[in-house]
């Protein structure tokens, strides 16, 4: 009997073990995908070198011949600047455009639990409308009903002598560095990192005696302090410079952009928000609703209860589909190609049409895209990593 | 184990030997590839256009008089009129076209994935357009030339004037090189605004979004015909007199099938061989005089003992026939469409029979 207890425990032969199986299986598939993929690559190439396509990268060092919208690209630098500066464009629209959905989309999603019938019934009407229209569309009707109905360069709008506004080129005043501006820069600095030890002795005076911390002000204040007295100190190393219209046709001096750059920001902004409203709401009613009872309970405002209670655990709650729509924002903006705004797929397209192998520009393109989206998943992962709760 | 082993060789071993193919030399695989790849017809395109019964046409949709949808829906243009002619030759209707819509950037792509038999969609020959997009360009259809357009009232009055100004092109094209040349050259600053397609430069450019729209005199021409009074109508809007650069536009087919590039560049050369010998759709059926050329161009009888001539391009003897009566010759193509008589009103002026002192000039049909 025991012999036979001992051959039951006996490994079967390999054909009939799952565990031999599972990783045979595995390497036949992974095999299989790469001969798939192998097969597919030189079958490309064969027939672009059949077709007298170029298979290689060298073109990215021919002159790219065009110059772009909004820079100072000459038409003699390579396509691989050409590239670069639509990466930079890309990038130029999430870094402004992903604070600005996420502080919109936050105040509608707030909006749409408020308690005023208007205040709630308008913010549904702005998530149920943007959320269910393409995002082309909204772009081309941001562009056509915003940007090109602002008035034409000659005639353009200049409130306050500050800002210029026309639908080629808006601006903004801007500092321009003088002499001492890198010392100051060096103060500013050294106020930013004093500010931060004030905070840090506030904390730990209010941790120690229960005295009020006001690190807030305490800290801000330190900054400020430092940023005033460093400016007159150095003599005004930055002055503002103002933007003027030239001859009806350029802008000189303040911050310029152009008009597609400004439709694209909009439109994107306003119809992601739409997105980002649903998750804000949807996360703070996630929150148990034990949290607001006891908030109230302890006599807090509703402006408190929502910053120190609901919203920190709403956050946790909402970052890993917030990602999503940061990175459908970034993804999007590959539609401002209708609109002529410079960015990476633009540019790639606009070599494909000189002239330039597709499917190499093609790979550049999906590589780019790729980049965006894994660089802004790891800096929102890490984030949540911090910000999830322990529970052990 | 040992068995469990041996297959975990065999695998690897076909995953190094694809690797190892890779390099592409060994002759053996290459073939197999070029067999499935479908790119390097071995049959041809003429064959294949005619076991399908429809020529796929790459054409515009949005200049009018060269490549556009009518008010009926269908599409019209001297582009059109050419897809036409090459059905008319190839298959013996001129109806018999699938005509694919495709902007500037993705006409190039379009025709060497196989997905059009030819490409007339007012296309600049170039030699790195034909060096590098796999194509290779045939018989110029029209002449043209860049120019730039601009708002009557600017108060600009040619290239010189526009320092620092905003022009509009469309992306992917040569005028979009030729503006940057232009402008480098005479030493003026500008700003370029870029779109896909013309219907969404339009509205930046009546906007005042730019001061300038450059592109094709012919398209810009096109597009002034169409300008509505809502916007000030045709004379709001003026074309520059200077000419900047070359513009030939014409047919382009992949590489690699020399007989097909054959077909359509005698297709092109028929319309102006005819206009040269007086046929018209109205005269060509009943042509009843003796001139042995003609006849032999005709397909018809001629010699003796009578003969049919074929010139052995793969075409019927009668193609000529065909796409004269169907489509009609040059003359007719060209002022149907864009001629003076239509909005456009675009003369002949180098579009022109060689004996009349055009650039016209079709190779003896022999």
């Amino acid at each position: 009997m025991t012999t036979e207890t001992k051959t039951g425990s006996v490994r079967p032969p390999f054909w009939r073990d799952v565990k031999v199986l599972r990783v045979v299986a595995q390497l036949v598939a992974g095999g299989l995908a790469v001969v798939l993929f192998l097969y597919l690559a030189r079958n490309l190439r064969t027939n672009l070198t059949a077709a007298n396509i170029p298979t290689d990268f060298a073109f990215l060092d021919q002159p790219a011949g065009v110059t772009v919208t909004g820079s100072d690209f000459k038409a003699t630098q390579p396509i691989s600047d050409i590239i670069l500066l639509g990466i930079k464009n890309t990038f130029a629209l999430a870094i402004v455009g992903i604070p600005l959905l996420t502080i919109l989309g936050t105040l509608i999603g707030i909006a749409r639990l408020s308690s005023n019938y208007l205040v709630r019934k308008a913010a549904t009407a702005y998530v149920e409308t943007l959320r269910n229209i393409p995002p082309l569309l909204v772009i081309i009707f941001t562009n056509t009903a915003v940007i090109l109905s602002l008035p034409a360069i000659r005639d353009a709008a200049t409130p306050f002598d500050l800002f210029v506004i026309s639908n080629r080129f808006l601006a903004i005043p801007w500092a321009t560095a003088q002499d001492n501006s890198g010392t100051y820069l060096a103060v500013l600095g050294i106020g930013f990192v004093a500010s931060i030890a004030v905070w840090i002795w506030r904390t730990r005076r209010f941790d120690a005696t229960g005295a009020p911390h006001h690190r807030f002000l305490w800290g801000t204040g330190t900054f400020v302090l430092f940023a005033v007295v460093g400016f007159f100190a150095l003599g005004r190393p930055f002055t503002l410079s103002r933007p003027e219209v030239v001859d009806g046709r350029i802008i000189e001096g303040g911050y310029q952009t152009v008009g597609p750059y400004v439709a694209v920001l909009l439109a994107l902004v306003i119809y992601t928000a739409s997105h980002v409203a649903e998750i804000v709401r949807g996360s703070i009613q996630a929150v148990a609703k034990g949290q607001t009872e006891a908030a109230n309970a302890l006599a807090l405002s509703s402006f408190q209860r929502l910053r120190f209670v609901v919203l920190p655990q709403a956050f946790r709650i909402a970052i890993p589909p917030l990602i999503n729509q940061y990175l459908n924002f970034t993804k999007n903006t590959s539609l401002a190609i209708a609109i002529g705004y410079a960015e990476i797929t633009l540019v790639v397209f606009q070599a494909i049409g000189n002239a330039n192998p597709a499917p190499q520009l093609i790979l550049i393109l999906m590589g780019s895209y790729l980049l965006f989206s894994l660089s802004i998943s790891l800096l929102i992962n890490f984030l949540n990593r911090r910000l999830q709760l322990v529970t052990n | 184990m040992i068995k469990r082993l041996l297959l975990l060789v065999v695998v690897l071993a076909m995953v190094a030997a694809a690797c190892g193919g890779d390099g592409a030399e060994e002759t053996t695989t290459t073939t197999a590839a070029e067999d499935t790849g479908g790119q390097v017809a071995g049959d041809g395109v003429l064959a294949e256009v005619q076991s399908r019964g429809v020529l796929n046409c790459g054409v515009n949709n949005e200049v009018f008089g060269f490549g556009y949808v009518d008010a009926d829906g269908n599409f019209a243009g001297l582009d059109i009129d050419y897809c036409r002619a090459v059905a008319a030759a190839v298959l013996g209707d001129a109806e018999a076209v699938e005509y694919k819509a495709l902007t500037a950037q993705q006409r190039f792509t379009a025709l060497q994935a196989g997905e059009i038999d030819v490409l007339i969609r007012n296309t600049t020959w170039t030699a790195s357009r034909d060096g590098k997009e796999g194509g290779t360009f045939l018989t110029t259809t029209f002449y043209d030339g860049q120019g730039m357009m601009v708002k009557t009232d600017s108060g600009i009055g040619s290239i010189e004037d526009m320092a620092n100004t905003t022009v509009c092109v469309q992306s992917g094209t040569t005028t979009e090189l030729n503006l940057a040349s232009r402008f480098a050259a005479g030493g003026l600053p500008y700003t370029p605004l870029t779109f896909d397609s013309n219907d969404e430069l339009r509205p930046a450019f009546v906007a005042d979004q730019c001061d300038g729209w450059t592109s094709d005199k012919s398209q810009l021409a096109a597009f002034r015909s169409q300008n509505p009074d809502a916007d000030g109508g045709p004379e709001a809007w003026t074309i520059l007199a200077e000419t900047f650069s070359k513009e030939p536009l014409g047919p382009m087919v992949r590489d690699g099938d020399t007989q097909w590039a054959q077909v359509v560049d005698w297709v092109v050369f028929a319309t102006i061989q005819a206009e040269e010998f007086g046929l018209d759709s109205t005269n060509v059926a009943n042509y009843s005089g003796d001139n042995p050329e003609i006849l032999r161009f005709l397909g018809k009888e001629v010699g003796d003992p009578p003969t049919v001539f074929d010139p052995g391009l793969g075409l019927p003897t009668d193609f000529a026939e065909q796409v004269i009566s169907q489509v009609g010759n040059y003359a007719e193509i060209y002022n149907r469409n864009v001629g003076p008589d239509t909005a456009l009103g675009l003369e002949r002026g180098v579009n022109e029979l060689w004996t009349r002192g055009g650039l016209l000039y079709p190779p003896p049909y022999r």
